[in-house]
């Protein structure tokens, strides 16, 4: 079925909110054990910095947007994708996780995604990236804050997640009605399409900077007490979704997310993994200083309610 | 040609006034002022304007943020018939086009024409006299056999309808109705708009406040604005020999004249402004992110190009930010973005347009045999050369539908439609009408004209602007140079008109 965007934009509009709708230093803080604190803190950073680069990615989408209805609800997911990761870096204030007001720490592997999104996020074509976000946001819907959730019990966490879970919902009904809309028309020149967006070198740095730090992130988060089962379940729910109509199948995009992140999950796979963890020690090895340095829009964000 | 008078006089209203005046002017802004100077060197004398202020000037006066100034250069922006050697500077502030517009009242003996604070609230046409009541918010009813709406469009303005703007406690501001009395020395301000007006607030506020922050919706395309200081000498040799003024008006008249190539229709030179546009941003703006917030993604010349050589480094100045995130509400203490912050102020100012009748009329117009212009015009406004309505016989309006220039001088457009009004009321006068009508399918068959053209240009190539009513229709633009817009004003052409002399005519006064 269609999805109305101009309701769904009407939708967006009237169910907003704001850090300043809560209090942060509700009691709550002491529910955070000593044990989970380091597991949490790591968990939580990565987190962060997947709804700030799901935002950047957003942001590219505002300026290829087919119509102004769903530019202007790309431009609200950019703006709420970083409020996400605003009130997760609140959370991770309120819990003693950040070093005084600076940012957590980005790995090698965020600040290359970071720097190739700052490049080239604009080139790629909206329908490479309207495929990507379905499938980050149901991993982080599906499984990571879920598993969030069962973990902590600081009653804000649950209240935040609330409200975030909200908006992912409205960002996947939009993701997977996009991710539909693009896979109309005649197959063949659809994956002609893809394969020549797929070989451009630009997008090869890109998947080569990105491939590793999913791979890295998948076995961080495993380390933390996430099951394998839980993203297998997140990963079927996009292929559920994404193909429950033609036009959804037909989409070359959607069936190379489909069967690239089966096989991120499956870790016996070694032809993929081998390679694939092998660029994550070379990227590891990378010294900071050779990095560029990071561009200002990652400065925007903040975890204080006013400014 | 003569017709005869309408068999049927209709819902007339019967006028409490005892003169009625040959002509009546709405509004004593540019348009008003201009029609009364020609209309009185043309013989016309009795002429009567409503203005609804105790002072002359209409937008000039309205708009006196902080950093008002024309962005169109000053030896264009003011009457051919009126030139003024004195300008201070290329692009002259607002208190110096003020005091221009002042200035014409004692040049031109326009003082004893004005009528001030009366603000006209409906206009009715007596089909048994052919004259029109003009009746005023405080009760008064002027009587006119031809009336000239100089009313202005971009004169009304008021807060934009968002949520919880009620609720703000701190200080509000309008941009086209300034609080001069509000002191912002070290306030925190936000400012909402990246409009024309926008962009000439925020360099003044930031010399003065302690923070101020901009909420932009959609960046527009910016040019450089070369504002310079004239010489004195240039000043002198525009007083002694005013052909000199003449001819540089005539130059820059033809600069932005080339501009229209490029701005209305989608051409090579589209690509050279936009790139201009580019250039100017990356030489003022380092950081490639704030680049990117302040690059248009819609063509030039869709929405109204920008003029402005100091609006970025505003911007980038450390008391103030750039916000792009959407707005989610005001709140009592300050703006709420989408991103989830909450952005404390002292003061808003909001920058936010004006009250455009695209499809509406600005008061109550009631024609001939009760017709109604806000009916009429509910699906956007039309007219015959932006200037009469069918319907409405002996009104005409100033800046009407489809006059709007994207590229050029208003003021060289509002000259046209001055001397075309001033033809269309001589020939009144001369022929001893009642009125003059202009032809349902003439007029019909102008508007189809125009929206074919309009439909090759960038403003109807997609982009929704104040230019276009929520349907989508271009009520506000002439799509053509302003040479050509002239060419189709230079001539009153009777064939186009009903000319009407009632049995019952009135006494007009001597």
């Amino acid at each position: 079925m269609q999805l109305d965007t101009v309701k769904m934009l009407e939708k967006i509009k009237s169910t907003q909110w704001a850090l300043a709708d809560f209090d942060w230093d509700e009691p709550g803080v002491d529910k955070i054990t000593p044990e989970q604190w380091p597991k949490l803190k790591a968990f939580m950073a990565d987190l962060m910095w997947i709804e700030h680069v799901g935002a950047r990615g957003f942001a590219a989408m505002v300026k290829k947007a087919p119509d102004d209805t769903l530019k202007q609800i790309y431009h609200y997911f950019h703006a709420e994708e970083q409020r996400h990761a605003n009130a997760e870096m609140a959370l991770m204030k309120r819990w003693g996780m950040l070093d005084g007001d600076n940012l957590p720490e980005p790995n090698t592997n965020i600040r290359l995604v970071v720097e190739w999104l700052d490049r080239f996020g604009d080139d790629v074509p909206l329908n490479a990236l309207a495929s990507v976000i379905p499938m980050l946001e149901i991993t982080l819907d599906g499984a990571l804050c879920k598993f969030l959730l069962e973990t902590v019990d600081d009653p804000l966490c649950h209240k935040v997640f609330e409200k975030i879970n909200d908006d992912e919902s409205r960002h996947l009904g939009v993701g997977f009605h996009v991710l539909e809309t693009m896979g109309h028309g005649k197959a063949y020149q659809l994956t002609l399409k893809a394969i020549g967006t797929l070989l451009h070198p630009k997008l090869v740095v890109g998947i080569l900077a990105y491939l590793p730090l999913l791979n890295k992130m998948r076995d961080n988060i495993v380390g933390l007490g996430l099951t394998e089962a839980r993203l297998y379940d997140a990963m079927n729910k996009f292929k559920r979704i994404g193909g429950r109509t033609e036009d959804g199948r037909r989409n070359p995009w959607f069936k190379i997310l489909s069967w690239h992140s089966a096989v991120m999950i499956d870790r016996r796979n070694h032809w993929y993994h081998r390679p694939i963890d092998a660029l994550v020690r070379v990227i590891d090895r990378i010294p900071v200083r050779a990095l560029p340095a990071v561009p200002t829009w990652v400065k925007e964000l903040t975890w204080k309610p006013t400014a | 040609m003569l017709a005869k008078s309408p068999a049927k006089p209709s819902v007339a209203k019967t006028s409490t006034a005892a003169v009625t005046h040959q002509v009546l002017i709405i509004g004593a802004g540019f348009a008003g002022l201009g029609c009364a100077i020609r209309l009185r060197q043309s013989g016309i004398d009795d002429v009567v304007i409503l203005e609804r202020d105790a002072v002359v000037g209409g937008t000039w006066r309205d708009n006196q943020y902080p950093g008002a100034a024309c962005d169109i250069p000053s030896n264009l922006y003011s009457f051919s018939f009126a030139p003024n050697p004195n300008w201070s500077r290329s692009y002259s502030g607002c208190h110096e086009i003020l005091a221009y517009t002042n200035s014409l009242l004692d040049r031109y003996a326009l003082r004893g024409l004005i009528r001030f604070r009366q603000n006209v609230c409906a206009l009715a046409f007596d089909d048994a006299t052919g004259c029109w009541n003009v009746s005023t918010e405080a009760g008064e009813v002027h009587r006119a056999r031809s009336v000239i709406m100089a009313s202005g469009p971009l004169s009304n303005a008021s807060f934009p309808k968002m949520s919880g703007i009620e609720s703000f406690k701190g200080h509000k501001i309008l941009s086209a109705r300034w609080d001069h009395s509000y002191d912002f020395t070290g306030k925190r301000v936000a400012v909402i708009g990246t409009g024309a007006t926008a962009i000439q607030i925020v360099p003044e506020l930031v010399k003065q406040a302690a923070f101020v922050k901009v909420f932009q919706r959609t960046p527009g395309w910016m040019m450089p604005r070369f504002d310079i200081a004239i010489p004195g000498w240039a000043q002198r040799l525009f007083k002694r020999a005013p052909g000199t003024q003449r001819a540089v008006r005539q130059a820059l008249y033809y600069i932005h004249e080339f501009m229209a190539t490029g701005l209305i229709w989608n051409t090579p030179v589209t690509r050279v402004l936009q790139m201009i546009a580019k250039m100017h941003l990356r030489h003022q703006v380092k950081d490639s992110w704030l680049r990117r917030q302040l690059t248009p993604d819609f063509r030039i010349g869709c929405k109204r190009v920008l003029m402005s050589s100091d609006f970025y480094p505003a911007l980038q100045q450390p008391n103030c930010k750039l916000i792009t995130w959407p707005i989610a509400c005001i709140s009592p203490r300050g703006i709420r973005s989408v991103e989830g912050v909450e952005h404390v102020v002292d003061c808003i100012v909001f920058a936010t347009g004006y009250d455009i009748y695209n499809s509406a009329a600005p008061y109550q117009i009631t024609g001939r045999n009760g017709r109604q212009l806000a009916a009429e015009w509910a699906g956007g406004a039309q007219a015959y050369k932006s200037i009469n309505v069918a319907g409405y016989p002996n009104l005409y309006i100033t800046f009407g539908p489809n006059s709007g220039p994207g590229h050029n001088s208003a003021l060289a457009y509002v000259e046209s439609q001055i001397d075309y009004i001033v033809q269309g009321i001589k020939t009144v006068q001369t022929r001893g009408l009642s009125y003059v009508e202009v032809r349902e399918n003439v007029q019909l068959e102008y508007n189809r004209g125009i929206q074919k053209r309009l439909s090759r240009t960038n403003w109807n190539s997609g982009y929704k602007s104040w230019y276009l009513t929520a349907d989508g229709f271009n009520a506000a633009m002439y799509p053509g140079f302003a040479t050509q817009f002239a060419h189709q004003l230079k001539k009153f052409d009777v064939k186009d008109y009903e000319l009407v002399r009632l049995k019952t005519e009135v006494t007009a006064p001597a």
